[in-house]
């Protein structure tokens, strides 16, 4: 903070010079590891065994290759990129929404994908996915994936519900009651795009090819299906384990939300579930991607490595609900997962999911015609806000 | 003539039924509309306590207290009309002086031109021209009185109420201001109830008095008849300072063999010898007008009021005592 | 006569050091002042300085890094729809629970200078210091559960019958909703109980300076009660009351943590703060924000000096 404040007195009057380095040659070899790591993750990607002794791809990979492992854990996307703006980070578990930001703003460095004998394994719709590949140079190694599912209550829906409708348009749920108050909605901009995906489905005189690229026109009719969902809506949810206590105490009945409150919820014995409705799923696909003035490359280029020929494959996406990014971790045997786990977390639905990726101006549609990610943010705001 | 104020076996005990702090105890009490009367006693008699429930900021445990005849009992302070003037003063410092004076116009509802002409008025009354404007803060003790006297008086209420009201003054002060208020009393013709534990003050300026002690009237009547003529030791020790005598004194001195008090200006210093009363001088304190002597006789101490220029003893010399016998006041009661 | 000496032997350290502050009184009151002084300079006015700077650059809006040069457009987009709705929001809630506090500490305030003493003072003190001990988080938690929809209210109120006021009241469009806890509702209960020590504590320090001779006075000069609380109580506890409401008003105006837990997700400045800051890190748009309460005191302030709610200081 101290050596911020001082240069950024320093130079009040004058125009800095852009902040963004520009992006390192990347690395041609692997030497000895630097002794440390430090990565930016969600809440529970990176464990050691601590919450849970079963669940540990963390300690081998440090007597392995000596590099000591830390954790800074990020809620949402935006913190991720706040945080590798910062710096001081090696490695990010950063989702589409978050990574092509990293990449722009030069946070990021190109990946030698040859310095990761394991690179062949990905799942091959992964591989050069766009979220990480930019101009054909990867800027990192695929982690793990997984839809954004509706979760919703077994006592009121004997059967599962077939479409998001049950969130987005106010209506009398089977037990009879109305939806209003009783249903919930991510508490994060990117949320926009679930509701672009139910007009894709239900209006396709809209003509959207992509929840993440819409026109103003496109843009303005999902904002206003959020206007009328604000009405049924009590409370966002931005933590998830707030979304769990609102399941089992505020009478919430149905939700977008992922595998891993399904899973604890189910585990605690609540009568939930969760289904792919009719229109598909958004879903996330997270990419370890390597700071561009990292200090541990070596380390992070192991753990690159690591992350695809362990058992964190496999054990992850039993603890977390979410899809390897390695298919083969489904099947071989490395972890605890199964084909059929594998399964149920949506592997087979890689179709159905659209995956988050960060809106920009110029997009398929053309330059400068799409809504930038930054009126997401604003506009999300002012929607929560009842405007 | 209606009594301003009566007081009908009036107590007033604090604390449990089984250790009551009797505060007051059984005072019955006439006030004369008019007068100047004055409650005097030590701390704790009951003399101030007397006055909070006559202005209704305690309530009696028992008995009756009228004002000009009718029963106060369920009337709170802010209908009776009395007013008080409090020790401390107690002026809102919030406001200046002009809006503490017409404080009582103005819960009343009188409109703010009348209040503020009156308010001038009062502050002329008490002499404090041209400080209307100023905050009790800015003002000195002195003025913060007047103050405090004009803003009990603009009610005009029927009777006025001084708690001690010249205690915190330095004593040249104190003296100006006796004066001051005993002359507004004259002049208002209102009825002045004043306590406060300085006999002199209580004598000098009142028609009649009452002494507290231990929450009980000790005694009540005119200055004069109380200084001349206490109805009891602690009455004839707490106002003025006259020799009290025990009964084998007193018998020493020509008495029956009662409690009696002796005035130090009613005795006189003789030759010791063949002189029943005599002893040696063990204090000489020199006052001004005069000195007063102290003369240790057997079973007791005298004290004697030597006027300027007459000769004055040597300490520890052994002198003889000459008195009025007509000056020996016996008690009635010990 | 004795041969004591005038001047007394010189102990020790302890005894030079008190001549040197008899000789030289300003240098007690230097030793004294100068650690809160670096303090109170360097790190809250650099970093208010640090953050007033801040909130004049802007921020690139793909990339997410911060433009560090001066330009007023971070001001500018206060002004949005949707960030002048925060502000309101925000400075309603704010008023709302300082009056919410300043009318519930009150009574217990009085009650506490004027009638509570030795035991009962004790008790008062415990009693509104308890709250204060246990974590704040935890306080802000329990209090979801008891307004939630199954939540302890809702069931004490179908108890005793009184569901159809509970409802009545979450019927109310602007602070219903579909549960206290999902309502602005709940969240001025919370705030109102979070904040409610601020408010009594200051309150009651200042009644208790207030002389009971002032309130004879009052109604020795024919006031009735509510004349006298008008005239000269209030007057008098103001400042109290005043120092109060800034406690209650700054905090509800910084906080982030129980708009999140508790109410509709609909944004306050603390929050917009702590995500633009935190997790957009959009901090030149926080910075401008977190300006607002600062102009919002000032401003809450001089009104407060213009009425003359420091005249009894």
């Amino acid at each position: 903070m101290n050596k911020k404040t001082l240069k950024l007195t320093a130079t009040t009057a004058i125009a800095l010079v852009s902040a963004m380095s520009p992006a390192l040659a990347q690395m041609t070899e692997v030497g000895p590891g630097e002794g440390a790591l430090s990565i930016v993750a969600w809440a529970g990607y990176v464990e050691r065994g601590e919450t849970d002794p079963a669940f540990d791809w963390v300690t081998k990979f440090e007597e392995a290759s000596g590099c000591k492992v830390s954790v800074k854990t990020a809620n949402t996307s935006d913190e991720m990129v706040a945080l590798m703006n910062e710096g001081g980070f090696d490695l990010v578990t950063a989702s589409g929404d978050a990574s092509l930001r990293l990449i722009a703003g030069g946070r990021v460095q190109e990946i030698n994908k040859d310095l990761i004998p394991s690179w062949s394994t990905i799942d091959p719709r992964l591989q050069d996915a766009p979220w990480h590949t930019v101009d054909g140079k990867h800027y990192g190694v695929p982690y793990m994936w997984g839809p954004n599912v509706l979760m919703y209550n077994t006592e009121v829906f004997k059967e599962a519900p077939t479409s998001w409708n049950v969130v987005f348009e106010e209506q009398t749920l089977p037990d009879g009651a109305s939806n209003k108050g009783r249903v919930q909605a991510y508490d994060g901009p990117i949320h926009i795009a679930d509701a672009a995906q139910y007009l894709m489905f239900h209006k396709p005189e809209l003509g959207i090819t992509s929840p993440y690229e819409l026109n103003e026109d496109q843009y303005k009719a999902a904002l206003d299906l959020l206007r009328g969902q604000r009405e049924l809506v009590g409370r966002y949810w931005h933590d998830a384990f707030i979304q769990i206590d609102d399941f089992k105490n505020e009478g919430v009945v149905a939700s977008g939300s992922w595998p891993f409150q399904v899973n604890l919820l189910k585990a605690g014995g609540a009568p939930v579930a969760s289904v792919i409705p009719q229109e598909g799923v958004t879903g996330w696909a997270d990419t370890t991607m390597l700071h561009v003035d990292s200090e541990h490359p070596n380390c992070a280029y192991m753990w690159f490595e690591h992350q695809l020929s362990s058992n964190l494959q496999s054990d992850l996406s039993v603890w977390f609900g979410a899809n390897p990014s390695v298919p083969a971790a489904c099947t071989d045997g490395r972890g605890m997962q199964t084909a059929e786990g594998c399964t149920t977390n949506g592997l087979d639905d890689f179709d159905k999911v659209r995956f988050w990726t960060t809106p920009v101006a110029d997009c398929s549609q053309g330059e400068d015609t799409c809504v930038p990610y930054y009126r997401w943010v604003s506009d999300y705001i002012g929607v929560i806000g009842g405007r | 003539m209606t009594a301003a104020v009566e007081f009908s076996g009036v107590s007033r005990h604090f604390g449990t039924a089984s250790a009551p702090v009797k505060a007051v105890d059984g005072v019955d009490l006439t006030i004369a509309e008019g007068s100047f009367f004055a409650m005097l006693g030590p701390s704790g008699s009951g003399k101030t306590t007397c006055l909070r429930l006559i202005s209704g900021f305690e309530k009696p445990t028992g008995g009756v207290i009228r004002i000009f005849g009718q029963d106060v009992s369920d009337i709170p302070p802010n209908r009776r009309n009395v007013n008080t003037v409090f020790q401390d003063y107690a002026l809102f410092p919030h406001m200046n002086v002009r809006d503490n004076v017409a404080y009582g116009l103005m819960v009343k509802g009188v409109d703010r031109r009348s209040r503020n002409d009156r308010a001038e008025e009062m502050l002329s009354l008490v002499k404090l021209d041209g400080y209307a404007d100023r905050k009790p803060g800015q003002l000195s003790g002195g003025q913060r009185q007047r103050v405090a006297l004009a803003r009990a008086l603009v009610n005009e209420p029927r009777v006025l109420l001084l708690d001690e009201p010249l205690g915190a003054l330095d004593l040249k002060l104190r003296e100006a201001m006796q004066d001051e208020l005993k002359a507004l009393q004259t002049r208002l013709g209102i009825t002045f109830v004043f306590v406060t534990h300085d006999q002199g003050e209580a004598l000098s300026m009142a028609d009649s008095l009452a002494v507290f002690n231990e929450g009980k009237i000790a005694q009540i009547g005119t200055p004069a008849d109380i200084y001349a003529r206490p109805r009891t030791r602690f009455v004839a020790d707490f106002v003025g300072s006259s020799n009290v005598l025990t009964p084998e004194v007193t018998r020493a001195f020509g008495g029956p063999a009662k409690w009696s008090s002796l005035r130090p200006e009613a005795l006189r210093l003789t030759a010791a010898d063949g002189v029943a009363l005599a002893g040696q001088v063990t204090a000489i304190r020199y006052l001004g007008a005069g000195s007063r002597v102290s003369v240790a006789l057997p079973g007791s101490e005298i004290a004697l009021l030597v006027p300027a220029g007459e000769a004055l003893p040597e300490q520890g010399a052994t002198v003889g005592l000459a008195f009025d016998p007509a000056a020996l006041h016996i008690m009635d009661e010990a | 006569m004795t041969d004591a000496p005038a001047i007394l032997p010189e102990r020790g350290l302890g005894d030079r050091l008190t001549a040197l502050f008899w000789r030289h009184p300003r240098l007690l009151l230097a030793v004294l002042l100068t650690p809160p002084l670096l303090w109170l300079g360097v790190v809250y006015l650099g970093s208010l300085f640090a953050l007033l700077l801040q909130s004049f650059y802007s921020i690139d809006e793909f990339s997410g890094m911060v433009k560090e040069e001066f330009t007023l457009k971070t001001y500018a987009e206060l002004f949005r729809a949707q960030n002048l709705d925060i502000i309101l929001r925000t400075l309603l809630m704010s008023a709302a629970v300082t009056i919410g506090c300043a009318v519930i500490a009150f009574p217990i305030a009085y009650y506490a200078a004027r009638f509570a003493k030795g035991k009962w003072k004790a008790v008062f003190y415990l009693g509104v210091m308890l709250p204060l001990w246990s974590s704040y988080l935890v306080k802000v938690y329990a209090w979801k559960l008891i307004l939630a929809k199954e939540g302890i209210i809702t069931w004490a109120a179908e108890g005793v019958g009184l569901s159809m006021i509970l409802n009545a009241i979450l019927a109310i469009p602007g602070i219903g909703g579909n549960s206290l806890s999902t309502s602005p509702m709940g969240t001025f209960i919370v705030f109102v109980y979070v904040w409610l020590p601020y408010m009594i504590l200051p309150m009651q320090a200042s009644l208790e300076r207030v002389p009971t001779s002032m309130l004879e006075a009052s109604a020795d000069l024919g006031a009735s009660r509510a004349q006298t609380f008008r005239t000269v109580i209030l007057p008098l506890a103001m400042p109290g009351v005043i120092a109060g409401s800034i406690f209650t008003f700054s905090l509800t105006m910084g906080d982030y943590i129980i708009p999140q837990i508790v109410g509709t997700s609909a944004r306050f400045i603390g929050l917009a703060v702590y995500q633009l800051q935190g997790t957009a890190g959009n901090i030149p748009l926080a910075a401008a924000f977190a300006v607002v309460p600062i102009l919002i005191m000032l401003v809450y302030l001089t009104i407060a000096k213009r009425k003359g709610a420091f005249d009894a200081l």
